[in-house]
């Protein structure tokens, strides 16, 4: 049996993991160690900025430790993500670097996306719970250590994801200081996670209800905690669930900790975190919630399975994305007929000229995610709306798209309309250029936003690309204005886009 | 029935007298003519070297909380003074019986038996006394150090625990009646007995500080020596506190460490007839109190009884040796790892051999699957097959993990010599933990098969010692139980300084849960009981001294759960108090073997749990250490192990039961069939491994070589 032995490790805010898994066909992902390290770089970070030097240290000696059990058992592949403390620190590029040197690890920075789309494939990896859970209205959220993310999922798609920076250890720093008692902490956490889950809600919700919420999050696990016989308790009802909130903040910390057999400092963290589920809970009048206790070292590696082609799952991902896409194209009012038909086209293009552009399917799904936004910016200005395009992608979090790939699908948007910078040694910029090439030449296909090239064919013949369409309707604006929207195209294909009409017998 | 406080201090018994009464139970065994004269020697001369260990450790302890002006009563109530004097009153009462023992009993059996141990040098003939003599020139003479006092030479420095001849001496030709003092260590480097030519057909023996008596004139040439004593002290020295003693008492001794006296003499045993100007100079200068001071009517410190056991000859006043016995179903042909897949495996030690566990590790250590092995030791033997096997795994490229325990008392010279010579091998060696002891024991096997990553563990009772388990009586499991391997794996990632695991399979641990598990475990009974339905606990232990177990087992028994324990040393817990402990019985049993398995057994309602670990019901293995609670899961495994329980129950040969007043005491045998556990496991090991061997010597095809018979 072909066996991969696979190491993930989650460089968090709170403490350091790593687990290590078996894959196999027969027995899908299998957990086989679990190592943590409590080491709280968030609170450096959140607090000063950058991490310090003390726990850089410490950070490097656990993760050499890491590497000795990978050794132990004879791990060939990983993957290393650093979150928000790294993330978020000044000195991140230092740090990574010292983990460089010293441990041998390639340690990567997950943008907060990223992060929490490794999350899903991980629950997605639950298959029969997650498709059975995601069917009604639901919502995933996951109160980590510096922030809550919420998505909502609706008839099995994805809808929307937004982040609150108001996570457990930032809402028990901000707030440790200022409070005097208890009590006073109480109504305090209250305010300030009330004033921002109202916000998601008028936003985002407006009058619908939440049915299910999925918790994910490193301290909600503890909340399932019955005791120190730890029997996690993975499903309860909205009764129970408030049961269990009252009868654990009626506690100290240190009683918590005793009761549930965690650390004190776990316990000072699961407070603020069961605020916000509650609060969530009351303001969505959620009834169930699932508390499946999966992490991002589960994502990674699920994701890992995916990409390599080791396992497959049945939740169809690149949906979600385009589906959250879609939804954002809505939100700012875009033309959905030609945005629908452009993303047509424009993959249409893309198919066809695999053979010169040898790009993948990453970046047909940005290509495809470029077209669907591409006229976002109108809904701010008609005069400059590529640059609002821009600015509204940059600052719309795209669940599944990394930081990087979030900006590529910016510029192509840009450049769509605008003229191209200056060659720039960023890594992206020819995948950007050839991307902008494609959609230019599909954008210009619809010029009158009518849709003309619903059906088109294509076909290469004497270094052409030839574009023919059925439509019965007058082409002419598009054949018109199309030279000057193929220059680019041929530039970097050599290959110039045709635009014909098929004569159709009436 | 709900205001009884079950904690209240007089249903409580003082741990330091109870394990008084412990001793007094070996005692009891070299007082007991049903033994073989050699064991009682040896039971003799374990209650010696029991006492000198419970004065260096506990007494101490108690003698620093009284200098710390700690007032604070212990479980049943007393002060540190109290149980300081209580103590003094019951040790003076067991010297004297251990002498009258010795004298009265076993010396002149002895001299029956054909060993004349001479008393005293004056008794001895012409022979002997030239080879005495001989043997003082020659061998004792050139490494002994008199020492004289007197205004230029102050009072030496007496070392712990060794034997010393005090002498009083007048210089010679000197006018004035004045004396000296002069003193010389009986030297620990020779054997502490001298065999001198036979006498009479009988092999007779002497001890050194005779020798060293009959020829002191020799070491004070200037002085006429008037006479001479041996005596022996024992120091409240180079110990720290007792891990056990609660965190407010450290605080407390901190504070007061300027008055701890470092080296204060706490015992001064003399002989008996010891010339009165002489116990009074070393009264001044040890600044001994007279309640300290045993007078003693024989040799001083017994433990050369043990050594006399193995001299040549009189076997057939000495048990038989056992050979511990093969396992059944185990076999030499396969590999244990494939053993082990068949199903868990239990080993009672030392019934069956502990060579499967040697094997175990030395079998990881070749194999080329194993990637891993990581194993806690707490005490090892010198030369251990198991430490060998270790790092010949590590230089074979595993990865090896041994947590040495340093802290394991009196062992820390010895732990340090093979963790280094393992660290040199390359295993990753983890010198114990901060403020805890390990004590559990637990090894990690982890092999890579064709389904993956798969793990066997071993769990046992005793330590990896292998000299110990021919001698403890101990349990071991070997499984590869899939939630077991997750939590071993948990335990050693721990051991190693990550973080607790989320969640835990099957095994408890202190010192974070294991209080609470038994907790838990006894409430449901309690529960059950409460219930009217069948509810009991059987355990067997060491010691028991825990006030919250013992006041949840008065709960329990309050309630109607029948308990049943079996606890060798120990017990603060006292039985008969009406409404409190009506249904506990406590029996002790001292035998040959020491008694050292913990085994754990609750009735469930039906669905039985049995649970083996390494720790007590004691604070200290609850709080302090790292301890290991594992299950028996497998239901043949449960069977026997419940079958070691209830032959444990039904001894009536070397159990003693304790009765309402705490006092212990054999059983009644009148027309009952004689139970001793001890034997009735050798036996049936014995008889285990014959049927074992039969059924293997009967796969033998038979030939029909006649051809009528087909």
């Amino acid at each position: 049996m072909a066996i991969t032995t696979f190491a993930a490790i989650d460089v968090g805010s709170y403490e350091l993991q790593m687990k290590i898994y078996e894959i196999s066909q027969k027995n899908k992902i299998v957990m086989i160690d679990h190592l943590r390290h409590v080491i709280e770089l968030g609170k450096d970070t959140y607090k000063d900025g950058k991490v310090s030097f003390e726990n850089i240290d410490e950070l490097c000696g656990v993760l050499k430790k890491f590497t000795c059990t990978m050794e132990e058992y004879k791990v060939k592949s990983y993957v290393a993500y650093a979150t928000s403390a790294i993330r978020e620190a000044e000195n991140a590029d230092i740090i990574l670097d010292r983990i460089r040197v010293s441990t041998g690890l390639e340690v990567k920075i997950l943008s907060n996306s990223e992060q929490r789309f490794l999350c899903y494939k991980a629950l997605a990896a639950q298959e029969d719970e997650f498709d059975e859970y995601i069917k009604d209205s639901t919502a995933i959220v996951d109160v980590g250590a510096g922030s809550i993310q919420i998505s909502l999922f609706d008839k099995g798609a994805l809808v929307t994801t937004q982040n609150i920076k108001l996570g457990s250890l930032r809402i028990r720093e901000l707030l440790y200081n200022i409070s005097n008692s208890r009590q006073h902490f109480d109504r305090l956490i209250e305010e300030l996670v009330n004033n921002d889950i109202q916000t998601f809600k008028r936003m985002f919700l407006k009058d619908k209800t939440i049915k299910n919420i999925i918790a994910i999050g490193e301290y909600v696990v503890y909340f399932a905690r019955k005791g120190v016989d730890n029997h996690l308790k993975t499903f309860m009802d909205r009764k129970q669930f408030m049961e269990r909130f009252d009868s654990l903040n009626s506690k100290s910390p240190e009683q918590i900790s005793d009761k549930l057999g965690i650390t004190g400092e776990q316990a000072s963290l699961l407070i603020p975190c069961a605020f916000v589920y509650k609060r969530f809970i009351q303001e969505t009048d959620t009834q169930n919630i699932w508390i499946p206790g999966v992490d991002l070292c589960d994502g990674i590696v699920a994701e890992y399975a995916m990409m390599t082609k080791k396992l497959a799952f049945r939740h169809d991902f690149q949906e979600d994305i385009v589906g959250t896409a879609r939804i954002i194209a809505k939100r700012y009012k875009a033309n959905l007929e030609h945005t629908a038909i452009l993303e047509n086209n424009v993959i249409n293009i893309f198919d066809a000229m695999k053979k010169y552009h040898g790009l993948g399917k990453r970046e047909r799904l940005l290509l495809q995610i470029s077209a669907i936004l591409h006229d976002c910016g109108k809904y701010i200005s008609m005069s400059s709306p590529a640059e609002c395009s821009y600015n509204i992608i940059m600052s719309t979090e795209i669940i599944g798209l990394s930081h990087k790939e979030r900006e590529m699908v910016a510029n192509i948007v840009k450049y769509n309309t605008m003229d191209l910078p200056e060659n720039r040694d960023d890594g992206m910029y020819l995948t950007v250029v050839k991307l902008v090439a494609m959609l230019r030449v599909a954008n210009a296909m619809d010029r009158s936003h009518r849709q003309k090239f619903k059906d088109f064919k294509t076909k290469f013949s004497d270094g052409k690309l030839i574009l023919t369409t059925t439509t019965s309707e007058d082409i002419t604006l598009e054949k018109g204005l199309f030279e000057s929207k193929t220059e680019l195209f041929e530039e970097i294909y050599g290959i110039k886009p045709v635009l014909r009409q098929a004569r159709m017998l009436k | 029935m709900a205001d009884i406080n079950f904690e209240a201090p007089e249903y409580y018994t003082n741990r330091e007298l109870s394990w008084l009464d412990f001793n007094y139970r070996i005692l009891g065994e070299a007082r007991d003519k049903e033994n073989k004269l050699f064991e009682r020697l040896k039971f003799l001369s374990i209650t010696a070297s029991n006492l000198d260990e419970f004065y260096m450790v506990r007494v101490a302890s108690l003698k620093d909380m009284v200098h710390a002006g700690y007032k604070k009563t212990d479980i049943s109530g007393m002060t540190p003074q109290e149980q300081l004097t209580a103590i003094n009153r019951r040790v003076h009462e067991f010297v004297g019986l251990q002498y009258s023992t010795y004298n009265r009993s076993l010396v002149p059996m002895l001299l029956q038996s054909g060993l004349n141990i001479i008393s005293s040098f004056k008794d001895m003939n012409k022979e002997q006394e030239k080879f005495a003599d001989a043997y003082f020139e020659n061998e004792v003479y050139p490494v002994l150090t008199p020492m004289a006092v007197d205004s230029s030479r102050p009072f030496p420095l007496i070392r712990n625990k060794t034997l010393n001849i005090a002498a009083l001496m007048k210089r010679k030709n000197s006018d004035g009646d004045e004396l000296e003092f002069a003193t010389v260590q009986v030297p620990s480097v020779l054997p502490r007995f001298v065999k001198l030519p036979d006498n009479d057909g009988k092999t007779c023996l002497i001890l050194l500080e005779q020798i060293i008596q009959k020829n002191i004139d020799k070491l004070f040439l200037n002085y006429d020596v008037i006479c001479s004593y041996p005596y022996r002290i024992m120091r409240n020295a180079d110990f720290s506190i007792e891990e056990e003693e609660s965190a407010d008492l450290m605080k407390e001794i901190k504070k007061q460490l300027k008055k701890r006296q470092w080296g204060e003499v706490i015992r001064l045993e003399t002989e008996e007839k010891i010339d009165k100007r002489l116990l009074k100079i070393l009264k001044k200068e040890l600044h001994i109190k007279e309640e300290d001071i045993f007078k003693i009517n024989g040799p001083l410190d017994l433990t050369f009884l043990m050594k006399m056991y193995g001299i040549d000859g009189f076997s057939k006043y000495k048990d038989k040796k056992y050979i511990p016995q093969p396992v059944p179903g185990m076999n030499s042909e396969e590999d244990i790892f494939t053993q082990i897949s068949k199903g868990d495996i239990l080993l009672h030690h030392p019934y069956v051999t502990f060579d499967p566990v040697v094997d175990f590790i030395k079998q990881a250590s070749r194999d080329e699957n194993v990637l891993a092995i990581k194993q806690t030791l707490y005490r090892v033997s010198g030369n251990s097959p198991i430490i060998a096997s270790l790092a010949e795994a590590a230089e074979n490229g595993k990865q090896v993990t041994v947590l040495v325990e340093l802290k394991a008392r009196f062992d820390e010279e010895n732990n340090i010599i093979w963790a280094q010579k393992l660290e040199k091998a390359g295993c990753h060696v983890i010198y114990g933990l901060l403020g805890l002891k390990t004590h559990s024991k637990i090894t990690l096997v982890v092999r890579r098969e064709e389904d993956g990553i798969k793990r066997y563990v071993h769990l046992g009772t005793g330590n990896y010692n292998d000299a110990t388990a021919k001698l403890y009586t101990d349990m071991g499991m070997f499984t590869c139980n899939r939630a077991i391997g997750e939590d071993a794996t948990a335990v050693f990632n721990m051991i190693s300084g990550y973080s607790e695991p989320p969640s835990w399979n099957k095994l408890s641990l202190a010192p974070y849960w294991l209080r609470d598990k038994f907790l838990h475990l006894i409430r449901r009974e309690i529960k059950y009981a409460k219930e009217g339905k069948e509810a009991f606990i059987v355990a067997k232990m060491n010691s028991l001294c825990d006030r919250k177990i013992i006041a949840a087992l008065y709960e329990a028994s309050a309630a109607g759960v029948k308990i049943d324990l079996i606890v060798r040393g120990i017990c603060c817990l006292r039985t008969g108090i009406p409404g409190v402990s009506e249904n506990i019985t406590v029996r002790s049993i001292v035998g040959m073997f020491l008694e050292h398995s913990r085994i754990f057994y609750f009735h469930n309602n039906g669905n039985e749990e049995v649970y083996m670990g390494s720790a007590d019901w004691m604070p200290r293995n609850l709080n302090k250490r790292v301890e290991i609670l594992f299950p028996v899961m497998d239901e043949k495994l449960k069977e026997e192990v419940i079958h070691i329980l209830d032959i444990q129950l039904a001894d009536n040969v070397k159990a003693q039961v304790m009765d309402n007043e705490g006092k212990y005491s054999r059983l009644d045998r009148r027309g009952r069939k004689k139970v001793c556990a001890q034997e009735y496991f050798c036996n049936e090991a014995q008889q285990r491994a014959k049927e074992e061997e039969k059924i293997r010597n009967d796969r033998i095809f038979t030939p029909m070589e006649n051809s009528e018979s087909v």
